[in-house]
């Protein structure tokens, strides 16, 4: 956390500094090493004073662009997301308070997501919460298998 | 700080306090003062203090151990923000936030509990006085029942506080995301920073009204001196109390500072009224009443260790400097707060909840520091210390402040105020209305946030902070299928400020 130092001075040069000084000349490379890791975990090992989550966010999402893989970022980021929300993976019993977190988790990847993939993120999480995954699951990374069926590649 | 000297605290004054009961339990009081004649002044000093200790005896899970990790990093309050810093922390888990969270609800609720408890004891302070007929109440046809009116308006609004901060606990508990809890523990500081500081005020005027009684009911003194005496300190009092229940935080702090000097300087006018009071018996008749009356006195505030002993005029605690001991903070050999206080206080200090002025206060008038205010006024380093004070803490207190001419930074909401509707459905109204979470953000950040500057990196990507955590919310309550709880939007929201990198630091924008 930094009181507005992650917005101070060029902060793409600064990310890409970082992710260089790792050894890696992709932020997606950076990601890909790290899967399942929460957004906000990323951010705080490139800089945990001068990085903010969501400027990683954002430099993955326009790596994605360049390479037509957007749809394999939105899997991504929900990876991301269910590991920091359930960690324990998907609830035995969707009852009151597990559908809370299970919504909770799903309305904040539907927020991350780009205009162009909105809609079929949405229709994923329904059906997701319509036919539940086995209890316990919990994807470790964008190309598990119930991710892709549900949200397959379809870039040209 | 160990379970050792808790031990040790405890059946000491288990010993003394036979009954186990405390010093404020009504006729305990009375009790014990008589007792305590008979050994002295030295003696009564003791015995208070242990009494007091008892008063700050309370089960506390001790933080995380000396070496813990608490980073900190200037934010624009006196408070620390303690819980974004946290998470950034070298080596910092969930886990050490969820600690540090639990041990400040803890601390948080041990707080309210102690001022509760002199709360009621001032409040069955002031029904003793309203019950009797020959004092305050029967006196002057009645003109002096306004000041103890006044007590219980005063009382009133603490127990509001008391209450408000009480919800915002509560509501702290339930929500998971650890960050969040200190943010609404540190929301409620105020609150609970103010019922503090007034509820040693109150304190302070029951004990004037006490003495006031005494004399009233005893005639020693005139109905109309009294009267223009009481009005006098109402009116000293009065500019601390309003500015405790501004609920500006700076304006608390300000008044906290201010405390132990007022605290001292009514110790004086308690002082010299007792002074008028010996005067005034001259025969010996009316000493040997007034002897007696002086004994049944049961004072309320700190001023008891302030006050000269009324035949030995036994010197005041000047020049007595204050030291962190085994036990809690000394003042030569006498406890003036037990370790457990100390932990306490510095659990809410380090964690952005109370400020370290008004906690120095408090100690300061705890021990009767407060002749000592216009000279050396702050306490020694050691004891800031371990009341939680660090250079951070000092540094933020000089950045964090506003300076004269400097325009406050502005101050924006992190829930959208054009859907204040949308959120007073879901629980966000009173205390927890949406006017109390927002943050001040430094320029670059808020542009930044707000989608402006040179921030957008995809075309299509909707950073705008409103839209963006609209949309989790509308989405997330579409998904749960029923209206989203005031807890699942929180920690939403504290989702939201991680990922932007907000500081989980709230501050009011407008209203009450």
């Amino acid at each position: 956390m930094t009181d507005g130092r992650s917005w101070e001075g060029n902060w793409r040069v600064r990310l890409y500094e970082r992710v260089r000084e790792r050894g890696y000349d992709s932020l997606t490379a950076f990601a890909e090493a790290r899967p399942a890791v929460p957004l906000y975990l990323l951010a705080e090992e490139l800089g945990k004073d001068d990085i903010a989550a969501v400027q990683v966010l954002s430099g993955l999402l326009a790596e994605a662009e360049q390479r037509k893989q957007v749809t394999r970022f939105v899997r991504d980021v929900l990876v991301r997301m269910l590991s920091q929300s359930l960690p324990d993976g998907w609830p035995t019993v969707l009852d009151h308070a597990n559908r809370f977190k299970v919504a909770k988790a799903m309305g904040r990847w539907f927020a991350y997501t780009p205009e162009t993939h909105k809609e079929r993120a949405d229709r994923a999480g329904d059906a997701l919460l319509a036919t539940p995954p086995p209890p316990g699951w919990l994807p470790r990374g964008p190309d598990d298998e119930l991710l892709l069926t549900l949200l397959p590649d379809e870039e040209v | 700080m160990g379970a050792l000297h808790r031990t040790q605290a405890a059946s000491v004054s288990a010993q003394v306090l036979d009954d186990g009961g405390e010093q404020s339990v009504p006729g305990m009081g009375l009790g014990l003062t008589m007792r305590v004649d008979s050994s002295g002044a030295k003696g009564t000093g003791l015995l208070l203090a242990l009494a007091l200790l008892c008063n700050a005896c309370v089960p506390l899970t001790p933080p995380p151990g000396p070496g813990r990790s608490l980073g900190y990093s200037p934010h624009g309050g006196t408070r620390l923000a303690m819980a974004g810093v946290m998470a950034a922390a070298p080596g910092s888990s969930d886990a050490t936030v969820r600690r540090s969270a639990l041990a400040t609800h803890l601390a948080f609720r041990s707080a309210l509990r102690e001022v509760s408890g002199s709360a009621l004891r001032v409040s069955s302070e002031l029904s003793r006085l309203e019950a009797s007929d020959s004092g305050i109440v029967g006196a002057g046809n009645g003109i002096f029942v306004r000041y103890a009116e006044y007590g219980e308006a005063r009382l009133r609004w603490i127990d509001a506080e008391l209450a408000a901060a009480t919800e915002v606990a509560a509501a702290a508990s339930e929500v998971e995301a650890p960050e969040m809890q200190l943010a609404l523990l540190r929301l409620a500081g105020p609150r609970l920073e103010a019922a503090m500081m007034g509820s040693m005020l109150l304190a302070v005027w029951v004990d004037f009204l006490t003495l006031t009684d005494a004399a009233l009911s005893r005639r020693l003194n005139s109905v109309e001196a009294l009267f223009m005496r009481l009005d006098g300190w109402q009116k000293m009092l009065e500019p601390a109390m309003t500015a405790l229940s501004s609920q500006a935080p700076e304006q608390v702090e300000a008044a906290a500072q201010d405390m132990p000097a007022l605290v001292g300087h009514l110790s004086r006018e308690l002082a010299a009224l007792l002074e008028d009071m010996n005067k005034g018996a001259k025969v010996l008749e009316t000493a040997l009443v007034l002897k007696e009356s002086m004994e049944a006195l049961t004072l309320l505030s700190a001023l008891k260790f302030t006050l000269p002993a009324l035949r030995a005029a036994a010197p005041v605690s000047l020049g007595v400097g204050l030291m962190v001991g085994p036990n809690g903070v000394m003042m030569g050999t006498r406890m003036v707060v037990s370790a457990e206080w100390v932990e306490m206080m510095r659990q809410l200090v380090r964690a952005g909840v109370l400020s370290v002025p008004a906690v120095s206060a408090a100690v300061r008038i705890q021990a009767g520091h407060v002749m000592m205010a216009q000279g050396h006024g702050d306490l020694s380093r050691g004891v800031r210390e371990a009341l939680g004070d660090s250079p951070e803490v000092r540094a933020m207190r000089v950045t964090g402040k506003t300076g004269a001419g400097m325009a406050e930074p502005p101050r924006h909401h992190v829930m959208p105020n054009e859907l204040r509707e949308w959120f007073e459905m879901r629980g966000f109204t009173g205390k927890m209305s949406i006017e109390w979470f927002c943050v001040t953000l430094q320029q670059a950040h808020h542009q930044a946030i707000h989608g402006g500057g040179n921030w957008k990196l995809g075309r299509k990507w909707p950073g705008e902070w409103n839209r963006m955590i609209m949309e989790a919310l509308y989405d997330a309550e579409a998904k749960a299928g029923r209206m989203l709880t005031r807890n699942t939007i929180l920690e939403i929201v504290a989702v939201y400020m991680q990922l932007y990198d907000i500081p989980m630091n709230f501050v009011r924008c407008r209203g009450k």
